[in-house]
């Protein structure tokens, strides 16, 4: 009962949030910050020829994709909290500013 | 005049072709070092850090300084397989020195990546006790008994004094002028078709192609500061070192190592984070046919596959490392301390 609540909560959210694209490109985040509300979803896409992991340690966000391969797409849906960043776990010199409005 | 206009054009083409730079961006040498706002760089700064990176004074039993293990005559290193090191929560694990060469460019410090700045970096080999064995209680007590040192913290940071703080502050003020000198290959990537060989420039090119380095070895430091699992054990890693792992048990940091800088490589043999490697061309076989072991490696990097090298292609990529290497920094051994 507790999951189907929280399955329907979930996508009530992402049905009513907006999705917001960034790209890993280069060895980057394309944008490399965006701006979303809680319940807006993130879909971490990877053009690059090699596997990147997004992640973030922030308290109310906290993420690891885990290895995403060329080519696969992502999804994290935001949380009401504090601006974070993200990082990937094999390229530190990735950053992603996530303004939270 | 038409004519004459064309000429013209076409001598302009020839010499940008000469001047080569084209896409060459990438691996110039920055002209400046980051610096913290809190600590820039000044000459005071960088000349007392200077002292206390060779003095032995810094240590317990007065016997190690920080050039023990990263001397500017070993490639700012100690040319043996491992020192011993402290590891993250105090674990201790023999790792090889790196050199500290161009660390002042770096994003995370240690094979591992465990701290981040060189301020952060410099307390610890002399707080451990594998290393320097030198509490902070004792260091600084000890240092301001010498009045010559008390003197040059004043005026280096006449705001602060001589603290801890400040000793770390010093230290890496020097680190940030332990960077390269123009090296053969910074003087063809400015445009000097001469500089280097026919079969480095091959080298280069296998480098970045067919052999995929730079997937991992890229810009100018050639490092992209990534962390690495590149396959020197199968299945698990136990009794071995995991890496950053001890970090934090992230299982894409299973057995990653940060990839190390290539400047001045042929100085800091022997490579590795264990030390087990002594020729870059041995290095170069391991790292371009998908690791020691090629399968069954748990978190191996997806980029390490075999690229099928032949014997005469891995030795083009070793004649194009050797080009990375350019003339020692003159940095003046003190001989004298402050007393
Ligand atoms: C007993 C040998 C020893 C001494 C003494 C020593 N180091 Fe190290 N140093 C090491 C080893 C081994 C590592 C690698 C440890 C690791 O990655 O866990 C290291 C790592 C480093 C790094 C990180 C470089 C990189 O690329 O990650 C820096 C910077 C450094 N040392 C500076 C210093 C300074 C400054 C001192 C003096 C205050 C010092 N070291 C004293 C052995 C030593
Ligand atoms: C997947 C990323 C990656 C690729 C691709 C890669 N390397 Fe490395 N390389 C590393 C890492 C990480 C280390 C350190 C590994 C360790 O100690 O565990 C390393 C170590 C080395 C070293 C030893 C340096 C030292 O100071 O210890 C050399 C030399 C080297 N690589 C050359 C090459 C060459 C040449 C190629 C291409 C044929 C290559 N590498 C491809 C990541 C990579
Ligand atoms: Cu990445």
């Amino acid at each position: 009962m507790k999951q189907i609540l929280l399955i329907s909560l979930f996508t009530s959210l992402s049905l009513f949030g907006a999705n917001h694209i960034v790209n890993q490109k280069g060895k980057t985040f394309i944008p490399h910050e965006i701006t979303v509300h809680p319940g807006d979803t993130i879909t971490f896409k990877n053009s690059d020829p090699f596997a990147h992991n997004a992640y973030t340690d922030d308290e109310d966000n906290e993420f690891d994709i885990g290895m995403q391969p060329t080519g696969e797409d992502k999804i994290i849906t935001v949380k009401p909290g504090n601006n974070f960043s993200v990082e990937c776990a094999i390229h530190p010199n990735m950053l992603l500013e996530v303004i939270i409005k | 005049m038409l004519r004459k206009l064309q000429l013209l054009m076409l001598l302009l083409s020839f010499v940008s072709l000469e001047a080569q730079s084209d896409g060459m961006e990438k691996w110039l040498l920055p002209t400046s070092v980051p610096q913290p706002k809190d600590n820039k760089l000044t000459q005071e700064r960088v000349e007392l850090g200077r002292l206390l990176y060779f003095d032995t004074r810094l240590s317990r039993g007065n016997q190690l300084s920080c050039a023990s293990c990263h001397h500017p005559e070993r490639g700012w290193t100690d040319l043996i397989p491992t020192s011993k090191a402290v590891g993250f929560d105090g674990r201790v694990g023999p790792r090889n020195s790196p050199t500290i060469l161009n660390a002042a460019y770096q994003k995370h410090q240690f094979w591992d990546g465990r701290v981040k700045s060189l301020e952060q970096q410099a307390l610890g080999p002399i707080t451990a006790d594998v290393e320097m064995n030198m509490p902070l209680e004792l260091l600084i007590p000890k240092l301001k008994k010498i009045k010559g040192y008390v003197k040059l913290f004043k005026k280096a940071y006449p705001d602060e004094g001589l603290t801890q703080k400040t000793v770390a502050k010093a230290i890496a003020s020097f680190e940030r002028t332990v960077v390269s000198t123009e090296s053969p290959f910074d003087r063809y990537a400015k445009g000097d078709a001469s500089a280097i060989s026919q079969e480095a420039k091959e080298g280069f090119e296998l480098f970045k192609g067919k052999a995929h380095c730079t997937e991992c070895h890229d810009g100018f430091n050639f490092s992209d500061g990534s962390f690495q699992n590149i396959g020197l054990h199968d299945g698990e890693l136990q009794g071995k070192e995991l890496g950053r792992y001890n970090v934090k048990n992230r299982a894409a940091w299973y057995g990653v190592f940060k990839t190390p800088t290539l400047r001045d490589v042929t100085k800091s043999y022997p490579y590795f984070h264990d030390g087990s490697v002594k020729t870059l061309k041995e290095a170069t076989v391991i790292c371009s046919q998908g690791g020691r072991f090629e399968h069954n490696v748990r978190n191996k990097s997806d980029v390490m596959v075999d690229r099928h090298l032949n014997e005469a292609e891995v030795e083009k990529i070793v004649t194009f490392m050797k080009t990375l290497t350019g003339p020692d920094l003159q940095i003046k051994i003190p001989t004298k301390f402050p007393q």
